[in-house]
């Protein structure tokens, strides 16, 4: 319990930093926050109303930063004047595409990685091995980018079966729209990730085959299966786990490029034409929900690790 | 440099060690000879692309627009929309992806690496602020500081044009990348430092009285460039990839400079009636990341380095 108060602090310092960064950054080159903010040439009446809803506007960073974690403690992620939209209604509109992406290619990274890292560890140096060593290491050297753009232009386009400019359907009203929207823009982010994975867990899975253990559940008379998948697996996850958090925050990057390639309407869209605007409010609210997701993920995966190893509920306890 | 072996590492050999494995392994394998070779003509290409009578300028050449060549003896790699040669924009581009990898992986080595190091030497409150900084960095969604930093230089350079006019597209990019790449970096060099300085002989140099700074310099630094070399080559790999992703959305260098992102998708949208001005690049791109890849693998096999992977 100490052990988890102590890395929510960590984890709730690096927020704060984070997002003040953000804030300075906007701040950068902008004479007057209240200008961009209306978005540039707008009328004085906006520049106005601007200046009631955020009167702090010309106080010093660390003052605007306070007023603006209150309103976000609050639920007041602000809003966009350009857009004419709360931040929170872009979220709800602009955040299950981009959220479907990423989770549809994490789901696609491990069930390609899960097998094909397992299998390779049991038959190593086989000829599966060999092939999957080869091909994930490809696969890495392919960008996410050329990947898409070969989707794109190789399936979409040449085939009626994916749309080449996609829409959002939610899965719980049309699975199969759902899973046309989603299949392409997902698969392109999903195959660098099972190929970095696989890697892993092959590596992961190859020393922990080698443990005393796993000789003794031989020796026991456990049958290879249950060994490979239900021992062994559950000993060499770990560092698996840990790459999928840690892939998070650079996943949000190749949503957003990918969301652009497939005209996907999700967050990325938005973000993009934030930076270009400089629609500080926006770009605040986009960064700080971003980062909380990934520091939220990190701080429970980090809590995660000692309910799949005992060994480290263990060593935790003994400090 | 005094590199002790120690005795577990002798006497305890690698099953994987057998003599037929090693003579196997002095070959070089096909997948190193590639790289090398790829690399080496790359670069000798891109360093000498003005003097070499067969790169053609990155002007449009009259009657080639439209994409009116495909690959072939004319244009190597066709001619691209408005009538320049792929091939030579290729090679330009080349110039320029490569240039900015390297000076934004060397400088975030510098930076990085410094801060890695003396985190994981002198330990205590040093660790504690460096850690948090990494984790900061880390924290960072890459794409956002990315975009954020390139278009507040942009409008810094546009104000002030005096104070910030040399802060061009080429710089602001290579700072960017620079700044992501740190914080792997260190986390990487942080590790080995922490490991290398419980090695005996930094006991044996500290016992002659040896300094911090005699110690950091002559007794653990050299032993960090194995690591260092292979993250250097996996960096680069990386920082390449990340600037296609920069070009696609616009922000790498301004539009008539070639970069391989920024060829990749100008001329996506009619990739079916020319494929060769997408895919020629695409093809560079691959095989170079590719062969950069293979490189550092390999070096962090030799020095066995498991944290090499970014």
């Amino acid at each position: 319990m100490r052990y988890a108060l102590q890395r929510i602090g960590q984890f709730l310092i690096v927020f704060v930093i984070v997002t003040f960064i953000v804030l300075v950054a906007t701040r950068v080159g902008s004479q007057d926050p209240a200008r961009d903010l209306a978005g540039g040439i707008a009328s004085d009446s906006v520049i106005a109303q601007v200046n009631e809803d955020y009167p702090y506007l010309d106080k010093p960073l660390v003052v605007q930063y306070g007023y603006w974690l209150g309103d976000l403690v609050t639920g007041d992620f602000g809003r966009s004047y350009t857009l004419n939209q709360s931040a929170m209604d872009m979220f709800q509109q602009r955040f299950p595409p981009t959220f479907f992406i990423g989770f549809w290619a994490i789901a696609i990274g491990l069930l390609l990685a899960v097998p094909i890292g397992v299998y390779s560890a049991y038959r190593r140096d086989g000829w599966f091995d060999k092939i999957a060593a080869n091909t994930s290491f490809a696969v890495i050297s392919f960008p996410p980018l050329v990947i898409a753009i070969f989707l794109m232009y190789l399936v979409a386009v040449r085939t009626s079966a994916f749309p080449v400019d996609s829409n959002y359907v939610a899965p719980w009203d049309s699975p199969i729209d759902h899973f046309r929207n989603f299949f392409l823009p997902s698969t392109a982010l999903g195959l660098g990730l099972a190929a970095i994975w696989s890697r892993l867990l092959r590596a992961d899975m190859i020393l922990t085959l080698q443990s005393d253990f796993i000789m003794l559940a031989r020796a026991k008379g456990v049958s290879p299966r249950r060994i490979l998948w239900v021992h062994a697996l559950r000993a060499s996850i770990l560092s698996l786990i840990t790459s999928v958090a840690l892939q998070l925050s650079g996943l949000v990057g190749g949503a957003v490029v990918v969301e652009q390639l497939f005209a996907m309407p999700g967050i990325g869209d938005r973000l993009i034409f934030a930076v270009q605007s400089n629609d500080l409010l926006t770009l605040q609210a986009i960064t700080a929900a971003l980062v909380g997701i990934v520091v939220v993920v990190n701080l429970s995966v980090d809590l995660l690790y000692s309910v799949v190893d005992p060994r480290i509920r263990a060593a935790r306890s003994l400090r | 440099m005094t590199v002790i072996e120690t005795p577990t590492e002798v006497t305890n050999p690698d099953p994987d060690q057998t003599p037929a494995r090693r003579r196997r392994r002095r070959r070089p394998s096909l997948a190193m000879s590639f790289a090398v070779i790829w690399l080496g003509t790359l670069s000798f290409l891109a360093v000498f692309a003005d003097l070499l009578p067969f790169v053609r300028s990155t002007s449009r050449v009259r009657g080639a627009g439209n994409f009116a060549f495909g690959p072939g003896a004319e244009f190597w790699f066709g001619s691209d929309q408005l009538g320049r040669d792929v091939f030579a924009r290729c090679i330009y581009g080349a110039q320029i992806s490569l240039r900015i990898a390297l000076f934004s992986i060397l400088t975030a080595l510098v930076i990085g690496g410094g801060l890695g190091l003396i985190a994981g030497y002198y330990r205590g409150w040093v660790d504690r602020i460096v850690s948090t900084i990494i984790d900061v960095l880390l924290a960072f969604p890459a794409l956002i500081i990315a975009l954020l930093i390139v278009q507040r230089t942009d409008a810094l350079s546009d104000q002030f044009p005096d104070s910030f006019g040399w802060l061009s597209r080429t710089r602001a990019i290579t700072f960017v990348l620079a700044i992501l790449a740190i914080a792997p970096l260190a986390r990487i060099v942080r590790a080995q430092t922490l490991s290398l300085r419980e090695r005996e002989f930094v006991l044996a140099a500290r016992s002659l009285g040896a300094r911090d700074r005699r110690i950091i310099f002559r007794e653990i630094l050299p032993n960090l460039v194995p690591a260092m070399m292979s993250v250097l080559f996996i960096g680069v790999a990386v920082l390449l990839v990340a600037e296609g992703a920069l070009a696609f959305l616009g922000y790498s260098v301004k539009s008539p400079t070639p970069t391989w992102g920024l060829l990749i998708s100008e001329s996506r949208q009619r990739i079916e009636e020319a494929w060769w001005a997408t895919i020629m690049p695409c093809i560079m791109m691959f095989g170079t990341v590719l062969s950069f890849n293979l490189i550092g693998d390999r070096l962090a096999r030799r020095f066995d380095i498991r944290e090499a992977t970014l």
